[in-house]
């Protein structure tokens, strides 16, 4: 297969402020290899990602939503990171109960330490999306 | 110990009755109930002061014109009323106040609440059409008999948690054979007990006939689980847009819904507006695009907003112009999502709605 | 588009019908997109389940061949469409918007109204057999698709809505061009060009205009004359029927308060009511002291001040689509009462909705000497 062949996704990543966005800037710092499928969007705390955010996303064609932020008890508003736990286990809830791919969501605590852990998350979740093709709401219509 | 007040006569006289007595003996300065007005009698939530005016109320009337929980959310969400009311409520209506009141969106000081285990109602058209008339003898012979009544709403045949959480009083209907000649008011708190002091009636000692609610609750389960599995599995977008597909976006819906308490909804709110150049990627990309756009992300939007509190009314299903089954997806996946917080919204007012709170060690396995 | 032309006789092209006249007017609007008149088309097409229609912009020709120009249910009333599209301008697409004669008549009031865009808009009605209820195709799709086919070509309007029976405008033409299917041979079928805009396209795809589309014009003479008197005995019955506020009271008395009926009317475009905003919630003192002035109120209280309310601001632009009565649970028909009241609020300025761009709201613009009858005579 050819290079161009290979399905690269468009996987829209919420990066908090304090903690993820540096750590997926230390990734680039240290040149470590991740695939250009990642579209950052810099927020300042993981809990502003309202669900209706990846919903959003999702509904609009982006192949994969990924929210990180920093490990709990890192949150630099405190509480943050719980909140949008409890709101992200319940989005995939629904779903799961719709049958809409809750694997295209993923949630993950990368520190700002944690070049690597980035990356390897963004090469993961790459990995799955492609597994599961393209977002079929890409092309509808009557959305 | 006495705990419920016997009056020897028909349930629904002996209520109304009741109120009235209150009324006149000041206990309350108003009574919320449901009541006939006009010429065509037509069954509305009314606030009632004047004892003769309960003439025509019917309490336990089955239709559910407005969810009254929204309705008391109106009167008393800039301040709990200044004299005692009494409000006469279904259950999944009370739950739905308590959400509300956990939003802020009423106060439950100076209400005192009588509820009753619920037999359900009819959908909306039944009272449009007149067919509802003629169903009442054979709802109350259900009720009675403690058998699910054929054309309720779906949202009703499928329901559970139709013995109300937190009502000063209930009123025993469900399993109660002798409801023409006696009716029961349980009281199930010190307000409740305040309530019937110097009332007509005799005190006695009563529950609820346990095993026959038992023996309900069982016929409503399975009658869930077949309407939760029976009607069409939802499996992926291409179901949704079957499904919403008819959707004209009145949002009638969400005007409707007891716990959609926004005064502007975000769906109807600039935010969601396509700008000129939006449009133009979106039909260069799709090839075509519905307008207005933004139908399935309204509803799984909605769903994302009040799914945690949804308490399964139906109201939402029986104002669609075009009738989406809009219960079975809202009040399944609500449950669904409750499931995960083992939260039954409007149960308990102290409890938290699960998305204000969190425990530290949970969920781990989501994160990754 | 101007008030003249409308009584005038209309010039036309004539164009021949291959297949159906559906198929026809398809070609017509891929021949548009060939010849770059227009980008896309806004048009109704069947959802997937079957079972209603929806608006798409469509941009992609072959999609059009899913298209129902006419389809016999209304979902969203198209100047809500429309709107949606132009409402923040639309520079770069030019859009052909197919519709029937009272949704190109709301648009053109939304436009009067600033909540649509048209410069880059072309509208295109034609003739209408009337709408069938909206709950119709969902109950069964395939009957109402066969009962409304059968209509168009009887003209046979006893299974659409009931204000649609009473449509006097059904063939007016309001926008930049209008398809007439009355008083054709069945062969073919008239192109009406109503704008400069509407000729342009017509030169641009090179279709003559010729004299020959008089028995068009007579036969929509005929058609609205006789409406307009079963539309004139329908209101005075129904006035009657009402006759004071105790029977407009128990008619309103289902009202559920949903404002289905005022989400779904095209002109009521306002993002927040009036009577949604907070300014009709009041303090529970209010609510009580209400109710003992009157011994027991309906909660919600406000019903028909509601839709009283909702008559004066918007009345004067009611269109008698119908989409309110479909839209209302309650069944209460509020189109029939709506578009009564309408049409005597429009014949007080000699006003009708959506007839010509150019004629300004009657409630924005005055003459000095008019209207004497309501002063106050000792004034
Ligand atoms: S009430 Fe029905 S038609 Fe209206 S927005 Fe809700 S689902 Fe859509
Ligand atoms: S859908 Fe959401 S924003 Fe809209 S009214 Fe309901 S809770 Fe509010
Ligand atoms: S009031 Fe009813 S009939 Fe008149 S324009 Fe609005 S939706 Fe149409
Ligand atoms: S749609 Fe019908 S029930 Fe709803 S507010 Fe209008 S008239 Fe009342
Ligand atoms: S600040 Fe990083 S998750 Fe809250």
């Amino acid at each position: 297969m050819k290079k161009d062949d290979i399905f690269l996704p468009k996987i829209l990543t919420f990066l908090c402020n304090w903690c993820s966005y540096a750590g997926a800037d230390l990734a680039g710092t240290s040149r470590l290899q991740y695939p250009a499928s990642i579209l950052p969007v810099r927020v300042m705390c993981s809990s502003r990602v309202d669900p209706l955010l990846i919903l959003r996303a999702f509904l609009n064609g982006f192949d994969g939503v990924l929210v990180t932020g920093c490990h709990l008890g890192d949150c630099h508003y405190q509480e943050g990171n719980y909140y949008t736990r409890r709101r992200f286990v319940m989005l995939k809830k629904v779903f799961d109960s719709l049958g809409l791919e809750s694997d295209r969501l993923r949630l993950s605590w990368v520190s700002a330490a944690e070049g690597q852990k980035y990356a390897k998350v963004a090469t993961e979740f790459t990995q799955k999306i492609r597994e599961l093709g393209e977002n079929s709401s890409k092309n509808k219509i009557f959305l | 110990m006495a705990n419920a007040l016997k009056i020897t006569k028909n349930t629904e006289e002996s209520v109304r009755e009741f109120l009235k007595i209150l009324l006149e003996k000041r206990k309350v300065k108003g009574v919320f109930t449901l009541k006939k007005i006009g010429k065509n009698g037509a069954v509305t939530y009314s606030l009632i002061t004047k004892s003769d005016e309960l003439n025509d109320a019917v309490p336990f009337y089955p239709l559910m014109p407005t969810n009254a929980g929204k309705l008391l959310s109106r009167i008393t969400r800039n301040g709990s009323t200044t004299e005692p009311v009494a409000v006469i409520v279904k259950p999944c209506e009370l739950r739905a106040f308590i959400e509300l009141v956990k939003r802020e969106q009423g106060h439950f000081e100076n209400l005192y609440i009588i509820s009753s285990t619920c037999g359900g109602v009819y959908p909306l058209k039944t009272a449009t059409d007149g067919t509802i008339e003629k169903n009442l003898s054979d709802y109350w012979d259900a009720v009675k008999k403690g058998e699910i009544n054929q054309d309720l709403r779906p949202a009703c045949t499928a329901c559970t948690e139709f013995t109300p959480y937190g009502a000063d009083i209930t009123v025993d209907l469900i399993g109660n054979t002798e409801l023409e000649k006696k009716c029961f008011l349980l009281l199930n708190t010190k307000k409740g007990e305040e309530l019937v002091q110097d009332m007509k009636g005799e005190l006695v000692d009563r529950d609820f006939d346990k095993e026959k609610l038992k023996k309900f609750y069982a016929k409503r389960e399975k009658a869930k689980n077949q309407f939760f599995n029976e009607n069409t599995k939802i499996n992926g977008l291409d179901d949704l847009i079957k499904i919403f597909g008819r959707c004209i976006g009145c949002h009638g819906c969400s005007k409707v819904c007891p716990i959609c308490y926004c005064t502007l909804c975000m769906f109807d709110s600039s935010n969601l507006e396509y700008k000129p150049s939006k449009y133009e990627s979106e039909v260069r990309q799709r090839g075509g695009l519905k307008i207005p756009p933004g139908t399935i992300y309204y509803h799984l939007g909605r769903l994302t907003h009040v799914g945690i509190s949804c308490v399964g009314c139906g109201s939402c299903e029986d104002v669609c112009p075009v009738n989406i089954p809009l219960t079975l997806i809202f009040k399944k996946v609500g449950e669904s999502m409750q499931q995960i917080f083992e939260y039954i919204p409007g149960k308990n007012i102290t409890e938290k709605i699960p998305l204000v709170t969190y425990n530290e060690e949970e969920y781990t396995e989501i994160e990754g | 588009m101007n008030k003249s032309a409308e009584t005038s006789e209309k010039k036309g092209a004539v164009l021949p019908i291959k297949t159906s006249i559906q198929d026809s007017i398809k070609d017509l609007l891929k021949n548009g997109i060939d010849h770059c008149v227009f980008d896309a088309v806004m048009i109704p097409l069947r959802v997937p389940a079957g079972d209603s229609f929806s608006y798409v912009l469509i941009k992609n020709k072959s999609l059009l061949n899913d298209a129902f120009p006419l389809p016999p249910t209304m979902s969203v009333q198209g100047a809500k469409a429309v709107s949606s599209v132009t409402r923040l301008g639309n520079r770069n697409m030019k859009i052909a918007a197919v519709m029937r004669p009272c949704e190109i008549r709301a648009t053109i009031e939304l436009t009067k109204l600033d909540q649509t865009d048209l410069e880059n808009i072309i509208l295109i009605s034609m003739d209408c057999p009337g709408t069938m209820p909206i709950l119709d195709m969902v109950n069964e799709p395939e009957k109402t698709m066969t009962l409304f086919n059968d209509a168009t070509k009887s003209w046979d309007d006893t299974q659409m809505r009931p204000v649609c029976q009473i449509c006097d405008k059904s063939s007016m033409v309001a926008g930049d061009l209008h398809i007439g299917t009355l008083g054709t041979d069945k062969k073919s079928f008239f192109i009406i060009p109503n704008s400069t805009k509407g000729k342009d396209i017509l030169e641009k795809l090179k279709l003559p205009l010729t004299d020959s589309i008089d028995s068009w014009n007579k036969k929509v003479k005929e058609n609205s004359e006789k409406k307009l008197k079963k539309r004139q005995e329908v209101h005075s019955d129904l006035k009657n029927k009402i006759g004071d506020l105790t029977n407009l009271l128990d008619i309103f008395s289902q009202c559920i308060n949903c404002h289905n009926c005022m989400r779904v009317c095209p002109i009521c475009s306002c993002r927040l009511c009036y009577f949604d905003s907070n300014k009709v919630k009041h303090s529970s003192e209010e609510y009580l002291q209400r109710a003992k002035d009157k011994g027991s109120i309906r909660i919600l209280p406000d019903t028909t001040l509601f839709h009283m309310g909702r008559m004066m601001h918007m009345s004067l632009s009611c269109v008698s689509c119908g989409s309110c009565e479909d839209a209302c649970p309650m069944s209460i028909p509020v189109a029939q009462i709506f578009s009564m009241v309408a049409d005597e609020t429009q014949r007080l300025f000699d006003y009708v909705a959506g007839r010509c761009l150019e004629e300004p709201l009657p409630l924005r613009t005055y003459k000095e000497d008019e209207l004497h009858e309501v002063e106050d005579v000792h004034g």
